[in-house]
């Protein structure tokens, strides 16, 4: 114990006389200005870093895919043409499948977007999916195609949790369900 | 003769073509089924409860009954589908063709682009469940006989 106590004793007692009191203060002064212009957590890492959706702490996404282009959890991914609502991209799920604990609606309103990598038009379901509160991240309004609301098969302002066991939507989806011929006058 | 030969045989190829009758290209039709009809009718045309009608096994029935075939010109999905009136006619007979076969008559005449052009002018409106009500209650075939009538 003793031997403990004059350790320290030494090391503060050489401490004390190398340094003075106010160089101590400027170094931690110049550590706390400094460490504050680097983000320190994985956390804010990914929310500053590019993120194509621009929302806060929704890192970027690939599909993996090269025929299938983009991020996935941003508005400009190209299956999101028509899409208008929360991307379940960012909300637990992904462009395909739910978030946990919400169902997918089985009635769906479908149009075709462009697939940058083959220049092919794709038929896109815009299954919604129900049974959570609104995601509330990402929202995208791109809605190409949208007719008014006298169409209502192909309006997007209405709610598309139909055929569910709750109406409550919770975000949206964009499936790949077929391929579009090109044709004239085709919307 | 020769001349008949080909004609034959140029008969069998446009025969072979032809999926369904009336139905020009099948892929084209199921396009726009899937872009015009399945988003509420489902991709196997059952419908949901509330929502679109079940179509499947059922449809063609319509063809059987007075006033039916008019019906299906003018029911709300299909006479405001954003579609040509060629392409029109043509999912129409697709959609008999391919979810109610059974029910499809054996002299059944595929709908026209005229015909269908015909039934779009005056659409039904709100009307349209209880005509489909009254219609289906004249379905004799398989013990449904009751409904509106």
């Amino acid at each position: 114990m003793k031997d403990i106590d004059k350790l320290s004793e030494g090391l503060v007692r050489g401490l004390a006389r190398m340094n003075s009191r106010r160089g101590v203060l400027a170094t931690i002064g110049g550590l706390v200005t400094g460490g504050a212009m680097f983000p320190a957590l994985p956390v804010a890492r990914a929310s500053g870093g590019p993120s194509g959706s621009g929302y806060d702490g929704v890192a970027p996404q690939s599909t993996g895919n090269p025929m299938d282009p983009g991020d996935p959890s941003s508005c400009d991914y190209w299956r999101y043409c028509g899409i208008d609502g929360f991307l379940c991209s960012c909300c637990g799920g992904t462009a395909n499948s739910c978030p946990p604990g919400t169902e997918m609606s089985p009635i769906t309103w479908i149009g075709t977007c462009t697939n940058p990598a083959d220049g092919v038009n794709y038929i896109i379901s815009y299954n919604d999916c129900c049974g959570k509160p609104a995601c509330g991240r990402c929202m995208c309004n791109r809605n190409e195609g949208e007719r008014p609301m006298t169409r209502p098969q192909l309006n997007n302002d209405i709610n598309w949790c139909l055929g569910t066991s709750t109406a409550a939507y919770t975000c949206s989806t964009a499936v790949i369900i077929g391929v579009a011929l090109k044709e004239e006058g085709q919307g | 003769m020769k001349a008949l030969g080909v004609l034959v045989i140029f008969a069998a190829t446009a025969a072979a073509a032809q999926e369904a009758p009336g139905v020009e290209s099948a892929q084209r039709a199921k396009m726009n089924w899937m872009l015009s009809c399945q988003g509420c009718h489902q991709p196997d045309a059952t419908g949901s409860a509330g929502g679109a009608p079940s179509m499947a096994g059922e449809v063609a029935r319509f063809l059987n009954v007075a006033g039916g075939r008019e019906y299906l010109t003018r029911v709300p999905g299909v006479a405001n589908a954003g579609l040509s009136n060629d392409q029109l006619a043509e999912l129409l007979n697709w959609t008999l063709a391919t979810f109610d076969k059974d029910h499809l008559p054996a002299d059944f005449i595929p709908f026209t682009a005229d015909e269908v052009a015909a039934g779009r002018t005056h659409p039904l409106v709100s009307e349209a469940a209880v005509l489909r009500e009254t219609l289906r209650g004249n379905f004799v075939d398989d013990g449904r006989v009751g409904g509106a009538n």
